[in-house]
């Protein structure tokens, strides 16, 4: 039994950095139709900029973290201003099924690329937040870093839920997503929803970046993985339902525990993502998303 | 026109009610460009074919196996697989991402019929592509199912598991994959060899791109273009779409295959990166950097795009910020790409096969042939 406690543990510690991402790129492409393929970065840039301030300059932690998701923010927020205003608002540039992934995955590569010029291959993580030994809960251990990250993914999700489903800030952000020349008729603004919620998005991926690092570490190239990991997570959820996608995350996270305690350490991912590829291939309805006709 | 009627036929016209029809079908008011026309007999492949393995034979013998001319061979692989994708993502705006597990597929492939069952290089070749036809054909029937981002997600997932698949694979070699794959042909010494392989390696581009050019020029080509543009359109003009979306999927994974090949022929080696997402990355920047639709623009990006990851320590520490930056101006000012530019600094129309589109479509509202399943009446029978 505490076998297979501690592995829910892992699990939904795993399951929580899936869900989180998720629900980033989900909140993202419900209002704008896009794909964050970035949002790994922004963690990325959280983590690793938060470990440089606090190891190399000797700053505070918490100085350091805040500015550390002050600049993820501000990333986020000349990308905006510099490539999406023109692409979307001003219509420049390529449109189209392009444009879901195109633009962010160009921003991916030049964030991994300046932070692999400017800090290097290493490995790098943040001091812990919550730093001594694991918790003993019954007969099973968790990390205090897993317990913050399944906090935070469970707090951001249901805040994010709540945000597009009971506030007019909310709905007006998602009848974006639904028709951007509809929601500008009504008087909304659809690129500076766009904006807010890709700037709160950046800003959410950075701060988790930093809780998660104690756990995994973060590298230069550790935005793709985790970005790609947060589209599954988002695709299970239809791209569009953050809470969902939490929970997707959470569950995906417990899957992959079990299966590697249970069925193969090594063949773990190999199953779970084989698992994962049927369901899309046979179940599309799942995504949101009708099968072609035999 | 120059040839005769009977073998050059605009697309506007309806093949099933003979190409001397074409005439009788008036261009749609606005369609004041010429449109490009659909030839049985199309001199522009071939030719196509003959330049490229004219000049990638020179500049290889030129380079005589140095490591500039490695460099080149290898560039040659990814541009196999570019050209692809100029098919697949390009010009059929298929979203599948699936490339780097079939260049894994003709990679291993090749490493494992001649290291564990001493198959020749040329033989293992053949193998390889009969394999990644029937692999492709059988994947491509269940995921080409799936539509627009379902697929993708889908064909994201698919490096993923490969790759874990294949590092912990002792058949496979493990993380260290497979050593002592074989040239194609083997010279008198070091030097030599390259020269040949990479020739081979040439040969087999200018025969893919002659290939690609060869659909993208038919009446097949005007059908993907289509379905990419809309895919009820594409199915309203009578466009099969799920047999085209497989024979997409086939073409663009039996190319990777090949290019797979070719990489572990001119490497001597097959690790299990060629199959994670970062082979993927550099596959799709291959693509839409030089211009998604141009094949000439493809092969010379898939070569410097190598050349530029293997050269300067400080090009190759800042390549990401250089490819990054590249994408998203290419993306906000051109579209098409370099070869989009290019194109545009020269004057040249880039629009003749969106006219021809138009033609056709037109064709078909006035012949009443619309939503007619099976094949889009004739028009890929160029």
């Amino acid at each position: 039994m505490s076998n297979f406690l501690n592995l829910l543990a892992a699990g939904l510690t795993s399951g929580g950095i899936y869900g989180i991402f998720g629900a980033c790129l989900a909140v993202w492409f419900r209002v704008c139709n896009v794909l964050n393929l970035a949002v790994g970065d922004f963690a990325m840039i959280g983590a690793i900029a938060t470990a440089k301030l606090v190891q190399d300059f000797g700053l505070p932690f918490w100085l350091s973290i805040v500015i550390a998701v002050v600049g993820a923010g501000l990333v986020a927020w000349v990308f905006d201003r510099v490539v999406l205003h023109f692409a979307f608002d001003r219509g420049v540039g390529a449109h189209g099924i392009v444009s879901v992934f195109f633009y962010t995955f160009g921003l991916s590569l030049l964030l991994e690329g300046t932070a692999r010029a400017v800090w290097g291959t290493d490995v790098f993580g943040a001091p812990a937040i919550w730093s001594g030994p694991a918790l003993p809960i019954a007969d099973f251990h968790v990390q205090r870093a897993g317990v913050l990250v399944i906090g935070l993914a469970i707090i951001s999700g249901l805040l994010l839920w709540a945000y597009l489903r009971f506030t007019v800030s909310g709905r007006a952000a998602s009848a974006c997503g639904e028709s951007v020349l509809g929601s500008r008729i009504v008087g909304i603004n659809s690129g500076l929803f766009r904006r807010r919620i890709f700037v709160g998005t950046a800003v959410l991926a950075a701060l988790f970046g930093i809780v998660e690092s104690p756990l995994s570490g973060f590298t230069f190239m550790s935005g793709p993985t985790i970005s790609l990991i947060g589209v599954v997570a988002a695709g299970f959820s239809a791209f569009r339902k953050p809470g969902r996608a939490v929970l997707v995350g959470l569950a995906i996270g417990v899957a992959e525990a079990m299966l590697g305690g249970y069925v193969s350490t090594s063949y773990n991912d190999v199953l779970l993502y084989a698992v994962l590829f049927g369901i899309i291939i046979f179940r599309p309805e799942v995504l949101g998303l009708r099968a072609e006709p035999a | 026109m120059t040839e005769p009627a009977a073998t050059d036929r605009a697309i506007g016209a309806p093949a099933a009610t003979g190409p001397a029809d074409a005439d009788r079908v008036p261009a749609p008011a606005g369609t004041a460009v010429q449109a490009h026309r659909v030839r049985r007999h199309d001199p522009v492949p071939l030719s196509s074919a003959v330049v490229i393995i004219i000049l990638g034979g020179v500049v290889l013998t030129a380079m005589n196996g140095s490591y500039l001319g490695l460099t080149v061979t290898t560039g040659v692989a990814y541009a196999v697989v570019a050209v692809g994708m100029v098919l697949q993502l390009g010009y059929s705006r298929q979203l599948a991402f699936s490339q780097s597990v079939f260049m894994g597929v003709g990679a291993y492939g090749t490493g494992v019929l001649e290291t564990k069952y001493n198959f020749g290089a040329i033989e293992a070749l053949l193998v390889v592509i009969v394999l990644a036809a029937v692999v492709s054909l059988i994947m491509g029937a269940v995921v080409t199912r799936a539509p627009g981002l379902a697929l993708a997600l889908a064909t994201l997932l698919l490096p993923l598991f490969i790759y874990q698949l294949a590092t912990f694979s002792g058949y496979l070699g493990s993380f260290s994959g497979i050593n002592g794959v074989l040239p194609f042909v083997t010279g008198d010494d070091y030097e030599a060899t390259t020269v040949r392989s990479g020739l081979i390696g040439v040969l087999l581009l200018g025969l893919a791109a002659a290939f690609v050019l060869r659909v993208m020029r038919s009446g097949i080509g005007l059908q993907l273009m289509a379905m990419s543009e809309d895919e009820q359109l594409g199915e309203a003009l009578g466009v099969s779409l799920r047999q085209r979306r497989l024979e997409v999927f086939v073409v663009g994974s039996v190319l990777a295959a090949i290019g797979g090949a070719i990489l572990a022929s001119t490497q001597g080696l097959v690790s299990p990166t060629i199959l994670n997402e970062s082979t993927q990355i550099t596959l799709l920047l291959m693509v839409y950097v030089p211009g998604r639709k141009s094949i000439a623009g493809v092969i010379i990006g898939a070569i410097v795009i190598e050349y530029l990851a293997t050269s300067t320590s400080f090009i190759s520490t800042n390549l990401g910020i250089i490819e990054g930056i590249a994408l998203l101006i290419i993306l906000l000012v051109e579209p098409d790409g370099v070869a989009g530019a290019v194109d545009r600094l020269l004057g040249r129309r880039t629009d003749q096969w969106a006219a021809s589109l138009r033609t056709w479509g037109a064709a078909q509202l006035k012949t009443g042939r619309l939503g007619t399943r099976g094949g889009g009446n004739g028009a890929g029978n160029a």
